[in-house]
């Protein structure tokens, strides 16, 4: 019903264009996040969607009609900025209810309208406030009401949560996808923020410099990273990366040895390659265990439920995280190894995944 | 405790200064209802009977009331028209062309470094030409440069302050760029808008140079106010301290219920009954 199509949506200021040929396609009720770091184009790509910036090249369709030359207001489209852009000359009800106004909703029609949602994101106390008198999280929950009136065909979502705290970032992050459970209305997410993304998408959308990187489910971009590039930007604490060699099916770099499960790889003897190991898959283990990666703790972070350890191996810092933390101390030897089937290998020049694709 | 004597000493010097600032405002205002005696009289005098006399002799004077009545036209027209052109000059040149914004803002505030006396006399000439010299709308048209001019040097930082996602959140409703430009920007600017206005409207008001070069018999108030000193052997200084009043009595006035306007507008954001 509402799908959305992008093809070959390139964008340029002057000669130098920061998108180039995307494609890019969003299925019905689907709840699709952009992810990657400033300056990547994600906001660009939600602006040309949503006809706030023109497209230089390309056509996009939101359920089967053409809207690259539609006005913003004609192509069934709601918007919640980063910034809540709420109208700061009018009431909390009047900034919901403004859009069904102008088109001449009848009047008890909007009141009605105006409850439901009101009552969903629990506005009811607020309707005669004036915006500048709220909260931050409060004013989000207006601009969100004021999308969700007009029953538009897609949601976007243009860095909403930024400005928020930490705290209320996570309420209100839950309260998104729970309204997006409850109305089943094809959204797109913009974030800079890779755990808000794997938190709430359906399907992360990962860009660099114009270009999708990599897109798939949450799970599919933290565990099959298709670049060093994705690997990096997913999971926190960072992934671990060491240059390392191939030799005789297992993979080395300095005293790390972890062999490598047969035909998981396309790699060669021999090959110089990048491994990356992620904190969160490894552990504590015996000192004699296979694969076990020796070094002494630098550092420990204590995380409540967990902590990572920060530790010196071959010279360099390497980090894990383990419950059992508290057992360890600064100075202290410690052992550690990657769960079976976790370890990444990069290829040193195009840092694409040398990870087979039916592995 | 020395805090509290530094802020009483702050206050008194501050009710000192501001003494400072008024006095003069405050004797002219009196001067305006003493009798001549009573104001060239050698020992100052704080206690008298008040007159209105003077004020009858300014409002009943042909010139002075005509005078009054050209300022008015003359300036309600130039700062209108001003506003009119300007406002929406300068909320395309805040939006659409922030590139050639400064240098356009330049250019607009450029025209007031030349000295008015430059402007003066080669408008003399044309406005002879024209057939418009000693006219009301001659006179009209040459503030027009101010006023436009300065609205648009002020209102483009007012509209700039607009945060431009409100504006796009307006067009993703479905406005067109004139209806968010009257629904949204204009009244969200409107505070500072109000502001440029109230000083466009000073800065023409008490012009007088162009006005004493480019009109004689429709004179404007500052020109009647400047000539009155030669009305007589005697000077009037009562009739001239009325004078006063009078032509700073519109700025105040103006000003005083714009600031109530700005106010009522602010405390309309402010907190809410519960």
């Amino acid at each position: 019903m509402a799908n959305i199509s992008c093809t070959g949506i390139t964008k340029s200021y002057g000669a130098h264009p920061v998108i180039d040929g995307l494609d890019l396609t969003v299925a019905d009720h689907e709840f699709v996040v952009f992810l990657g770091p400033s300056g990547c184009g994600k906001s660009t790509m939600l602006r040309m969607i949503a006809g706030l910036e023109e497209v230089t090249a390309g056509r996009i369709t939101i359920g089967g009609t053409d809207v690259t030359d539609l006005h913003p207001g004609a192509r069934g489209v709601a918007m919640v900025f980063q910034s809540y852009a709420l109208y700061p000359h009018m009431t909390v009800a009047d900034n919901i209810t403004f859009g069904l106004r102008r088109l001449g909703v009848p009047k008890d029609e909007v009141a009605r309208r105006l409850r439901d949602v009101a009552a969903m994101l629990g506005l009811d106390a607020l309707l005669d406030r004036k915006p500048k008198n709220m909260s931050g999280g409060q004013q989000q929950r207006v601009a969100m009401a004021r999308a969700m009136i007009k029953t538009p065909k897609v949601f976007l979502f243009d860095e909403p949560l930024s400005n928020l705290d930490a705290k209320l970032r996570e309420k209100l992050r839950t309260e998104i996808r729970k309204m997006h459970n409850a109305l089943k209305t094809t959204t797109i997410f913009v974030t800079h923020d890779q755990l808000e993304a794997m938190t709430i998408a359906d399907r992360i959308v990962l860009m660099r410099a114009g270009a999708i990187e990599q897109q798939g489910t949450p799970d599919e971009i933290f565990d099959r990273p298709a670049t060093r590039f994705v690997a990096d930007f997913i999971g926190s604490p960072t992934m671990n990366f060491r240059m390392g060699i191939i030799r005789n099916g297992v993979a080395e770099a300095g005293s790390i040895r972890i062999p490598l499960p047969p035909g998981r790889f396309a790699v060669a003897e021999g090959q110089e390659v990048e491994l990356g190991l992620r904190p969160a898959r490894m552990g504590l283990v015996a000192g004699d265990a296979p694969g076990a990666i020796h070094g002494r703790v630098v550092l420990i972070e204590n995380m409540g439920a967990e902590g990572q350890v920060i530790a010196e191996v071959n010279g360099a810092e390497m980090s894990f995280v383990t419950k059992e933390f508290r057992r360890l101390a600064p100075g202290d030897a410690v052992s550690f190894a990657l769960s079976p089937d976790h370890l990444h290998i990069f290829d040193r020049a195009s840092g694409r995944s040398l990870l087979n694709k039916d592995a | 405790m020395v805090s509290l004597i530094l802020r009483n000493l702050a206050r008194v010097t501050l009710a000192f200064l501001v003494l400072i600032a008024l006095t003069p405002i405050l004797w002219t205002t009196l001067g305006a209802f003493k009798r001549l005696r009573d104001i060239v009289t050698p020992v100052p005098k704080l206690f008298f009977s008040p007159t209105l006399e003077n004020f009858a002799t300014i409002l009943g004077s042909p010139t002075i009331r005509d005078g009054l009545v050209n300022s008015v036209i003359v300036v309600a027209v130039a700062v209108g028209l001003g506003a009119v052109l300007g406002i929406p000059a300068a909320h395309t040149l805040a939006r659409h062309a922030r590139r050639w914004g400064d240098d356009a803002q330049f250019f607009v505030l450029s025209l007031r470094f030349m000295p008015p006396v430059a402007i003066a006399i080669p408008f003399i000439v044309i406005y002879l030409d024209l057939g418009i010299y000693d006219s009301l709308g001659g006179l009209i048209l040459v503030y027009l440069v101010t006023t436009i001019s300065t609205v648009i040097w002020l209102a483009v930082p007012a509209f700039e302050r607009v945060p431009r996602e409100i504006e796009e959140a307006a067009a993703m409703e479905g406005c067109r760029e004139a209806e968010v430009f009257w629904r949204f920007s204009l009244p969200i600017a409107a505070p500072s808008l109000f502001g440029a206005l109230v000083f466009t409207f000073v800065l023409v008001w008490n012009e007088l140079l162009l006005a004493l070069t480019l009109a004689a018999q429709n004179a404007t108030l500052p020109v009647v106010a400047a000539s009155i000193t030669s009305l007589g052997k005697e000077v009037p200084w009562g009739v001239i301290n009325a004078a006063t009043v009078v032509l700073v009595l519109p700025p105040l006035v103006f000003i005083g219920l714009l600031m109530g306007l700005i106010n009522s507008m602010v405390r309309a954001g402010g907190p809410k009954k519960g």
